[in-house]
């Protein structure tokens, strides 16, 4: 009796730990743009959920960036930085080039989504 | 059987909290330093990594103040200012300039610290971009020569009217610093991201994957190419990093030391891969200057060098070193590209 139920808690154990294993493995991220100034996280953005169209303004002592979203994909669409290296770069819907506006230190880096890259050179 | 099911199911059970584990998380930093963004990823004790991304700005602060051409508490900013006087420079800054030094006499010139004056005529450092004439580009490469500078210990000489920058290779002494202070920590699972043109792989993914770097397409904006990193460093150079166009022409920021004029060898892009990051910049920009043929030929020449090189044509053929078969691949829509292997 003592031995049938150390079997059936050994069971148990081992049915809990594979489902827990199963869910970790189903976790699957999606594009998401992170907007970071001078590391700091200022926003996430979700760029599958991102149904209609946004524009939004970042501002600090250094200047403004405008901001714009679609689904999928994100660009600096105004910037009153001096070199406009942010806005002439576009749209952005992968991780292979994050928009960078260093004047502003302002970085907009899509990460996940991209399976299997752990980083990018270039 | 009771008795041997028993042990067999408790053997079990202490196998289980191994295969509980959460998969591990990494500890994260973004940063900016030496003009550009940087990112670090590592996986360790919290304790370890957070004490050691905490540490890594400062220690990159540190190191920009002492190598930047343009700040003037800095060692390079006081050679290069010095009016043919020796200058005692820091222990790093000694370190550094011997070790570049050496790959400027291995590449022959390719690469050359002292073609400062020719990147600033070009506008390169201020982005005021101009096209110097051909009687000034003349005048620009004459005083281009690594040889000239005198070394004599921690004293750096260099002539008057020359002027050094160790920007192509900053980046990958940085990098090789660093790397050193996290194996130190026992964190042996990291990526150094030193602003996408210099990268440095320590150990392998979590789980034992080397880590997967995407190589950029220097004709677009996606990745052509994969390359399989484990405790590894990598540098790229391409044309298409800094540049400007004037009259439909356009002009990079890789200068070829013998013309002082950005070099054009029929390559758009070089990735070197090696366990040194300095290593692995000076090369990138150095190959880049020789051109595919030269290039490769170098590699066959230095073994001792213990390097792999990737190269992209500005026809966009894609040729690699035979070390990096089976560690580079095709990025994804790039799949009916050839890569030509080179022996």
């Amino acid at each position: 009796m003592r031995t049938k139920l150390i079997l059936a808690l050994l069971i148990g154990a081992v049915a809990v730990s594979a489902a827990v294993l199963l869910l970790q493995g189903q976790r699957t991220r999606a594009p998401v743009a992170r907007i970071t100034r001078d590391g700091v996280l200022l926003e996430e953005i979700d760029l599958e959920e991102t149904q209609a169209p946004r524009s939004f303004l970042l501002e600090d002592e250094r200047g403004r960036n405008l901001i714009s979203v679609e689904q999928g994909r994100i660009r600096v669409l105004e910037a009153d930085c001096p070199d406009q290296i942010c806005v002439d770069q576009g749209w952005i819907s992968d991780g292979t080039v994050p928009i960078v506006c260093l004047p502003h230190r302002l970085m907009i880096q899509i990460v996940g989504g991209e399976e299997g890259l752990d980083g990018g050179a270039g | 059987m009771r008795s041997r099911t028993l042990p067999a199911l408790l053997a079990l059970l202490l196998l289980l909290p191994a295969g509980c584990q959460k998969a591990p998380e990494p500890t994260e930093l973004t940063t900016f330093a030496m003009d550009t963004m940087m990112s670090f990823t590592l996986y360790g004790e919290e304790a370890q990594t957070d004490a050691v991304l905490a540490w890594i700005p400062t220690q990159l602060g540190a190191l920009e103040a002492e190598l930047s051409a343009t700040r003037e508490d800095s060692d390079i900013f006081r050679i290069d200012r010095a009016e043919g006087q020796p200058v005692e420079v820091r222990a790093c800054v000694s370190e550094l300039l011997s070790d570049t030094l050496e790959l400027c006499r291995i590449t022959d010139g390719a690469l050359d610290i002292t073609a400062y004056p020719a990147v600033k005529a070009w506008g390169f450092t201020t982005g005021e971009h101009r096209v110097p004439d051909e009687e000034e580009l003349a005048e620009l490469a004459a005083k281009i020569d690594y040889t000239a500078v005198g070394w004599d210990g921690p004293a750096v000489t260099l002539p008057a009217g020359m002027e050094l920058d160790v920007g192509a290779v900053a980046k990958g002494y940085a990098g090789d610093l660093l790397a050193e202070t996290v194996r130190s920590k026992d964190i042996s699972s990291a990526l150094l991201d030193l602003g996408q043109s210099t990268i440095v792989a320590i150990g392998t993914k979590p789980g034992g994957k080397p880590w997967r770097i995407g190589i950029r397409d220097p004709a677009g904006e996606s990745y052509l190419a994969v390359v399989e990193l484990t405790d590894m460093s990598l540098g790229t150079s391409g044309g298409y990093q800094r540049y400007f166009e004037e009259d439909g022409e356009v002009y990079w920021h890789i200068l070829d030391p013998d013309t002082a004029a950005p070099a054009r060898s029929g390559l758009a892009s070089v990735t070197v891969v090696a366990p040194s990051a300095l290593l692995c910049d000076g090369l990138s920009t150095a190959l880049f200057v020789m051109g595919l043929e030269e290039g490769s030929q170098f590699w066959r020449d230095h073994p001792e060098l213990e390097f792999d090189a990737l190269f992209i044509t500005e026809e966009g053929q894609i040729l690699c070193t035979a070390g990096l078969e089976g560690r580079a691949s095709l990025a994804e829509g790039y799949e009916d590209r050839e890569v030509t292997v080179l022996r």
